[in-house]
């Protein structure tokens, strides 16, 4: 049929359009040379270079701490607080609404020197950038996070499960954490996901507040910039890469939980 | 049945963090915009000079354009390839959407240096207009405002088009069966119901990739240094960086920012308002 | 002192007054069933007795212990809900044992119990199942297992079968109360279906509007409602107001209240009945007629007044539209309600 032939078109085109700059950069860094219109050179010497530089490595682990520990402080805070609402205050959660959605409005660099010129003369240890940069980043995923754990617990009626566990002699307490998070797991999946996605691509943030301070991948990119374009494109992969990777293995423990519920 | 209020303690952390970390910056930057450099009290000195030194105007427009520029022309990208999506079996949709999602993560610093790849001053687009005689791809500055309007656009699509599909799956093919039954054709089903259909989603969209771009920081930090003036640019200037620190000038900048998205947000309710209507998606 | 006491109950959400002075016993090991439309609040009442709603006043009485302000968990009551309520992460057996665990028995105990409830609910086979693949009756039987296995002094079914198709529907009504009866545990049935009602309890308890309206035993409270509300909801009464009554019977008694006659309670002729004392009898035309499988409900005019009349349709005879019928009724099925 005609029209199906069309989209097909359209996404092709798109999707090829929105890939180009990937490959190019891969391509980029496996050649020593783009003089010409094709490159040349075919080497995988910069990401021997690269691999091994233990600055390189250090700033990855750096990356990805300060995407776990916001992650897993956030969903920590918010499970605590939507606790509190679900079981006792169902009425307070339009302002508990309110308050995830206002950092969409905070984009980047508005909460970025937000934060810096409040505490960066803040006494110890709340001027410390690590520390900084840690919460910032909480408020940040702070909306996809409620979101996400928000939509599981209206998915599970979570207040009826509370109710029938408390009329088997379960506290309120248990009830919520024993019964009730062990099904909301996936939902915290998918939102783990995006928030380490958003960390990692995020440059405003770990560059405003953390500033030479603390370098992340991010930042040693940006250093490589005007150094080497290949050692620059090598970065741009193996983050790229590390994404993905770091999204297969979410998405397969995911599958592996739900499997183990079918039996 | 209350018999402590205990369990008040685990809400506790959220409000503190959500104090100290997003409500009271947000205060400070806005009573900061009033102070005068260096002591207390009141001016509106920062606010004038914004509006009147050129350097500053210049941001404020430039940011404006360029964030309504890259929005249009990603919502209509977005629209069609929505509309693809929408169109097309489960498999090649899901191949779409895959690719959207990858390609979403795919900005700043790496996207700004993948377009110097293609359009810098050896970039492989520009080598082919040097070969095949395109003078537009041979003397093109990717360091310049239409360089950076490519990169805007570039983020934008995924963004958009995400947004967009569901939505089309709102869209429900027996209007358009009822429109071809009472004699109607493919386009009258477009123009007369279903984009008045979707409208009010679409122009919520738009306000999504306003403030998405005029926030932007990373990619025009990557390509511009100082050619081209941006108000994120300049609001980070002006706390960290080689130039004199001037929180309150900075913060009177932040605050413009956040104007000009919630007066963009307001436009945009006004015309969702007036083409709502009736019943909408 | 009865075994559940609900004294001077009020209970208001906000301005709105949802129970209004309710004074209710409940003897043990019955089972009885609070009825009434949506909204009559005969599911606040039982969540007030599970203690999962608090009440502005009165108290509730439990074995005689004051329980009105007790814990859900410390009154030992099990329920049942509407919508199963089964904890998705856990599969049957864990399910069940849920309770078990909350009172720190030992794991072999656990497993005996376990066992036990499974059989008495008919699901030998399904302990490792989790909810998600088992059918709705399934689900239920796994709720009442887990509300029933750990012993308590009441069980509380809210609408447990409003969620079930009809046929499975009955066979679950005969589960239930096979159970309730072995076990002899009280238990208190919430529905808004009259039939599931009739079938199940010892007591009816009416409710309208946050008040309980009559109490009595099923065949009773059918033969004798107090009110048209009553009358209305339990059967399908005709219920005419003391004019209309005298249009159709001239002469008859005078009354000031309203009238209530059963259906079934309706015999017609085509040939005049002879006279009985204590029997009313009418003239009357024959409107339309519905078929209800075994039962003929034809409408019939007297006067201007359209009554119902049900036949069992034990021949094949059907009266005509606009046939003349003469109908015959006992005089104190007429009954006066307010």
């Amino acid at each position: 049929m005609k029209k199906s032939g069309l989209s097909k078109v359209v996404i092709v085109v798109i999707c090829s359009y929105l890939t180009i700059p990937l490959l190019l950069t891969f391509i980029y860094s496996i050649f020593t040379e783009w003089k010409d219109i094709l490159p040349s050179g075919l080497t995988f010497k910069y990401y021997k270079e690269i691999l091994s530089d233990s600055y390189f490595i250090n700033s990855v682990i750096r990356t990805l701490m300060i995407s776990a520990i916001p992650f897993v402080t956030c969903t920590a805070v918010v499970l605590l607080a939507l606790y509190v609402i679900e079981v006792y205050h169902p009425e307070w959660d339009k302002y508990m609404q309110m308050l995830c959605n206002i950092p969409y409005a905070l984009q980047g660099i508005i909460l970025a020197v937000s934060v810096l010129s409040l505490y960066v003369s803040a006494p110890y240890p709340f001027s410390n950038r690590f520390v900084m940069i840690v919460l910032t980043y909480c408020i940040v995923i702070l909306p996809y996070i409620y979101r996400g754990l928000k939509n599981s617990l209206d998915s599970i009626n979570a207040n009826r499960l509370i109710e029938a566990a408390q009329m088997l002699g379960a506290t309120k307490f248990y009830a919520f954490f024993a019964v009730v998070v062990p099904n909301i797991i996936s939902g915290i999946s998918i939102v783990a996901m995006l928030s380490i996605s958003i960390v990692f691509g995020d440059f405003a943030i770990v560059n405003i507040v953390g500033g030479s301070y603390y370098q992340t991948a991010q930042m040693y990119l940006y250093k490589k910039l005007f150094v080497s374009g290949q050692a620059s494109s090598v970065i741009i992969v193996v983050m790229f890469g590390l994404t993905l990777i770091l999204s297969a293995v979410v998405n397969l423990l995911n599958k592996r939980w739900k499997k183990s519920r079918e039996e | 049945m209350f018999k402590s209020k205990r369990y008040l303690l685990a809400i506790l952390p959220f409000l503190l963090l959500v104090i100290g970390y997003e409500l009271v910056p947000i205060l400070m930057i806005v009573i900061r915009s009033f102070q005068p450099q260096g002591h207390f009290g009141f001016t509106l000195e920062h606010y004038q000079a914004i509006f009147q030194k050129r350097l500053y105007q210049q941001a404020v427009i430039n940011s404006i354009i360029i964030a309504v520029i890259s929005s249009v022309i990603g919502i209509i990208i977005a629209f069609f390839g929505a509309k693809a999506a929408n169109d097309s079996n489960s498999k090649w949709r899901n191949f779409f959407i895959n690719i959207l999602n990858m390609t979403s993560n795919f900005a700043g610093i790496p996207l700004a240096f993948a377009f110097i790849i293609l359009l810098g001053n050896m970039g492989v687009l520009v080598l082919v207009g040097k070969a095949v005689g395109i003078t537009s791809l041979e003397n093109f500055n990717v360091y310049s405002y239409k360089g950076l309007l490519l990169t805007y656009i570039y983020f934008q699509i995924p963004l958009a088009t995400l947004l967009l599909i569901p939505i089309f799956d709102g869209l429900r093919k027996e209007w358009k069966e009822a429109v071809l039954l009472l004699g109607g054709n493919s386009f009258i089903y477009w123009t007369k119901v279903a984009i008045p259909a979707i409208l009010p989603s679409i122009l919520a969209t738009i306000s999504v990739l306003f403030s998405n771009a005029i926030a932007a920081y990373s990619t025009a930090y990557a390509l511009l240094a100082n050619n081209y003036s941006l108000l994120p640019i300049r609001i980070s200037e002006q706390f960290v960086g080689d130039l004199v620190q001037r929180k309150e000038f900075g913060s009177a900048l932040a605050v413009v920012l956040m104007l000009t998205m919630i007066i963009s947000t307001m436009i945009n309710n006004y015309f969702i308002k007036r083409s709502r209507g009736g019943a909408s998606l | 002192m009865a075994y559940i006491n609900f004294i001077n109950i009020n209970k208001y959400f906000g301005e709105n007054q949802v129970l209004n002075n309710i004074n209710l016993e409940i003897e043990q090991g019955q089972l009885v069933t609070l009825l009434g439309p949506s909204g009559c609040g005969k599911s606040t009442l039982l969540r007030c007795l599970a203690g999962l709603e608090s009440i502005t006043d009165g108290k509730i009485f439990m074995d005689g212990v004051d329980i009105t302000t007790a814990d859900p968990k410390e009154r030992n009551i099990g329920m049942v809900f509407q919508q199963y309520s089964l904890f998705p992460n856990m599969n049957v057996t864990e399910n069940i044992a849920f309770g078990l665990k909350m009172k720190h028995m030992s794991k072999t105990e656990i497993a005996k119990k376990v066992a036990e409830a499974i059989e008495m609910v008919d699901l030998t086979g399904k302990e490792k199942a989790y909810p998600s693949k088992l059918s709705g009756g399934q689900q239920q039987r796994v709720a009442l297992a887990r509300a029933i296995v750990t012993k308590p002094k009441v069980l509380l079914l809210d609408e447990p079968l409003s969620a079930i198709d009809a046929k499975l529907r009955k066979s679950l009504q005969t589960s239930i109360r096979k159970i309730q009866k072995e076990l002899g545990i009280t238990s208190i049935f919430v529905t808004h279906d009259q039939d599931e009602a009739m079938v199940m309890s010892d007591v009816i308890h009416l409710f309208h509007d946050g008040r309980l309206e009559q109490s009595d035993t099923p065949i009773n409270i059918y033969t004798n409602p107090r009110t048209k509300f009553a009358a209305e909801f339990i059967g399908h009464y005709n219920v005419i107001t003391a004019e209309q009554f005298q249009k159709i019977i001239p002469g008859a008694q005078n009354t000031s209240e309203n009238i209530a006659i059963r259906p079934e309670a309706m015999e017609m002729s085509l040939i005049p009945f002879r006279e009985r004392d204590n029997f009313h009898q009418f003239e009357g035309k024959i409107v339309s007629h519905l078929s209800h499988g075994n039962v003929l409900r034809y409408h019939v005019e007297v006067n201007g007044i359209i009554l119902e009349a049900d036949v069992l349709f034990r021949s094949y005879y059907l009266y005509d539209n606009g046939q003349k019928v003469y109908i015959t009724v006992e005089n104190r099925n007429c009954l006066m309600v307010s």
